[in-house]
C-alpha cells in the first residue's frame, strides 16, 4: 500500500480543508479552480513528462469538452451527463484522428503542430458564432446533479472536482506503474530501444495522447456546468502555456508534482493581488527564481532535498550508534 | 539451417554504398562475429537486421520469416533484441524498470487494464519483476537492482543493456560492441558473459572491434570490408587468411594472441 500512500495523504487534505474552513473564499472558490488545473495538469503530465511528448495545445481538448457538453445542453435540451459523454466521445475521435500525423514529430517540430491545433480549435470555437456564441460566449448553462443532489454551491462543486482529482491521480499512478506506463516512460528515454524491446511505439503515443485528451475533455464538461458561462477565452494557447507552465514547475514526470505545480500557479496570482500593478511582474520573478534554484521542479526538487536530508541524519545517528 | 539468413542485401546512404551484396548464413547457438574497419558497414548491417533501416535491395529471413519490412518491433517480436554501440538506456528509470521494459513482449495488459488495476496486473508484475531479476543475476548486476539507471558507471551500463536484451528471450541477440570502452577486467567478464548466454540457447550476433575478445568468443567469423564479404570462417581460418592479415589485421592478431 506504499504505492498509494501520497494518493491518502492528498485525499485528507482535499477532504479536510474544506471541514476546516466551509466558508474560506481560498478553499472553495480558488480551490474549485485549483483542482480543476491539478486534474488537467496530471492529464498533461502523462503525455509530456512521462512519454516526453510536449503539447503546447493541451487546452483545445479541455474545450473541445465544455463546449460540446454546453451546446449539446443549451441548444438541444440534452442531459448534463450525456452531453459530457458526447464531449469524451468527440474528443476521442478528434485527438486520435490528429494523433498520427502530428506525433510522428518530435521536439520543436511537434511543439509547432500541437501549438497550432490549439489556435485552430480555438478560432473554431471562436468563429463558429451559430453554435459557439462566438467571442461573446456561451451562458445559461445548466449545472450538473449527481444521484438527485444539485451541484449549486461552491463547496459542493469542490466535492465534485475533488473527486475527480483524486480519481485522475489514482489512474494515473496506476498507468505510471504497469506495462504501458513503462513503455511510455522508455520511449520517452530511448525510443530505439523501447522499439527494440518490442514497444509499438507509435501505438503507445497514441494511446496516452488519447487518453491525457480524454482527461482534459471530462475537465471541460464539469468547467462549463461548474461556470454556467463559458468563453473561447478559457480555452486560448496562453492556457495551454500555463498547464505546460504548472507541469514543468510541479517537475516533469511526477503525478504530484503536476497537482502542486497547478496549486501554486492558481494561488499565486491570488495572493499577488494585493500588489496590484506589480502582480504579474513579481509572479514573472517568482517563476524565474523557482526555475533557478530548483530546476528539476518545485515538488521534485524539495522532494529530493528532502530525501538528502533524511538520508543524513539516518547515517549520522549510524554514526553516533557506531561510536 | 541456419537461424538467420542474409541474401544479396544492399544498402546505400546518397551514393555512398555501406553494404554490397552481402550473404552470409548465422547457424543457431554460435557466437557469430562480424569484424571489419571503422565504416565496413558493420552497424549498418545491424540496423537493418533489426528493421531500424530498410535494405535497399535483398532479403533477410530470420527461423523462415521475412524481417524487411518489419519495424523494429516487430522484428523483436520474431525473437531479435540488441544492444547499441552508444548506450541507448532508459536513463530516466530505475535498474529494475529498465530490464522490466525487456518483458514487454512477454506480458500483455494495456492501457485500460491498467488504469484501473484490475487483479492481472498485479499478477504480471509480479512476473516481469522476476523475470527481470533472472535477466540481471545473469549479467550480475543483483547488486545494482535498486538504483537508478542515470547513476551507474559506464561499464555496468554495458551489462545493464545486455541485461534488458536479455528479459526479452530473445532467440537471437545482436550485441553492437560490447566491451567498446572497457577495461581489461571488465572484458574478461564480458567474455564470459556472451558465452554464457550463448550456451544458454541464444544465438549472438557480434560486432566488436576488440581482437582478442573476438578470437576467443567466436564460433565462426565475417569480415566485412567496403560492406562486401572479405572473409568468412573458423577464428584459425580468419587469422590464417592471407587477404585478412593484408586488409584489415596485419599484425595485430599476432600481438593479441
Amino acid at each position: 500500500m506504499r504505492r498509494l500512500a501520497g494518493l491518502c495523504l492528498l485525499a485528507t487534505i482535499v477532504v479536510v480543508l474544506p471541514i476546516l474552513f466551509p466558508d474560506n473564499y481560498y478553499v472553495t472558490v480558488v480551490g474549485v479552480t485549483a483542482l480543476l488545473h491539478a486534474i488537467l495538469a496530471v492529464s498533461l503530465n502523462l503525455l509530456m513528462g512521462y512519454a516526453g511528448q510536449i503539447s503546447l495545445g493541451h487546452a483545445a481538448f479541455f474545450g473541445i469538452g465544455a463546449y460540446t457538453s454546453a451546446i449539446l445542453t443549451t441548444r438541444y435540451g440534452w442531459d448534463p451527463w450525456a452531453a459530457i459523454m458526447a464531449g469524451l466521445a468527440l474528443t476521442g475521435l478528434v485527438s486520435f484522428l490528429v494523433s498520427r500525423p502530428i506525433l510522428r514529430l518530435k521536439g520543436h517540430y511537434l511543439a509547432m503542430a500541437t501549438l497550432g491545433l490549439g489556435i485552430i480549435i480555438n478560432i473554431i470555437l471562436v468563429q463558429g458564432d451559430q453554435l459557439t456564441g462566438g467571442p461573446d460566449g456561451l451562458g445559461g448553462i445548466p449545472t450538473l446533479s449527481l444521484f438527485g443532489w444539485a451541484l449549486d454551491t461552491d463547496l459542493r462543486w469542490y466535492w465534485m472536482m475533488g473527486a475527480t482529482l483524486l480519481g485522475v491521480v489514482w489512474l494515473a499512478l496506476n498507468i505510471i506503474d504497469s506495462r504501458s506506463g513503462r513503455a511510455l516512460r522508455a520511449l520517452h528515454g530511448s525510443e530505439v530501444a523501447a522499439e527494440m524491446m518490442g514497444i509499438n511505439t507509435t501505438a503507445a503515443k497514441t494511446g496516452v495522447f488519447v487518453l491525457a485528451a480524454l482527461i482534459a475533455s471530462l475537465a471541460g464538461g464539469l468547467f462549463c456546468h461548474q461556470q454556467s458561462f463559458i468563453s473561447p477565452d478559457s480555452f486560448n494557447f496562453f492556457f495551454s502555456i500555463e498547464l505546460v507552465t504548472m507541469v514543468v514547475l510541479g517537475g516533469m514526470a511526477s503525478t504530484y508534482g503536476a497537482v502542486f505545480g497547478a496549486l501554486i500557479l492558481t494561488l499565486l496570482p491570488e495572493l499577488l493581488v494585493v500588489f496590484e500593478d506589480f502582480e504579474v511582474m513579481i509572479f514573472g520573478a517568482i517563476l524565474m527564481l523557482m526555475m533557478i534554484f530548483l530546476p528539476q521542479g518545485l515538488f521534485v526538487g524539495l522532494q529530493n532535498l528532502v530525501l538528502r536530508w533524511l538520508n543524513r541524519r539516518r547515517s549520522a545517528a549510524f554514526g553516533a550508534v557506531g561510536e | 539451417m541456419a537461424l538467420l539468413e542474409v541474401e544479396a542485401l544492399t544498402k546505400s546512404f546518397g551514393g555512398v554504398t555501406a553494404i554490397a551484396d552481402l550473404s552470409f548464413d548465422v547457424p543457431p547457438g554460435q557466437v557469430y562475429s562480424v569484424i571489419g574497419p571503422n565504416g565496413a558497414g558493420k552497424t549498418t548491417l545491424f540496423n537493418m537486421l533489426s528493421g531500424i533501416y530498410h535494405p535497399d535491395d535483398g532479403s533477410i529471413r530470420f527461423m523462415d520469416q521475412g524481417v524487411v519490412g518489419r519495424q523494429p518491433h516487430q522484428v523483436a517480436a520474431l525473437g531479435v533484441s540488441r544492444t547499441f554501440q552508444n548506450l541507448q538506456m532508459f536513463f530516466n528509470m530505475s535498474v529494475l524498470d529498465n530490464v522490466m521494459v525487456g518483458c514487454h513482449l512477454r506480458t500483455r495488459t494495456g492501457l485500460f487494464s491498467a488504469a484501473l488495476r484490475l487483479p492481472r496486473i498485479k499478477r504480471e508484475e509480479k512476473l516481469s519483476r522476476q523475470w527481470a531479476r533472472e535477466a540481471l543475476a545473469i549479467c550480475h548486476l543483483d547488486k545494482f537492482i535498486g538504483q537508478e539507471a542515470g547513476s551507474l558507471p559506464y561499464g555496468v551500463l554495458k551489462r545493464l543493456e545486455i541485461a534488458r536484451a536479455l528479459a526479452v528471450e530473445p532467440k537471437l541477440l545482436l550485441m553492437d560492441e560490447p566491451a567498446a570502452g572497457l577495461n581489461d577486467t571488465e572484458t574478461l567478464e564480458m567474455r564470459k558473459l556472451i558465452r554464457r548466454i550463448c550456451e544458454s540457447g541464444i544465438t549472438v550476433l557480434l560486432v566488436e572491434h576488440n581482437m582478442g575478445l573476438v578470437m576467443q568468443v567466436s564460433d565462426r567469423i565475417l569480415v566485412l570490408d567496403y560492406g562486401s564479404r572479405l572473409a568468412e570462417g573458423t577464428p584459425v581460418e580468419i587469422q590464417n587468411d592471407r587477404r585478412v592479415i593484408e586488409a584489415y589485421l596485419g599484425g595485430e592478431v599476432q600481438y593479441a594472441l
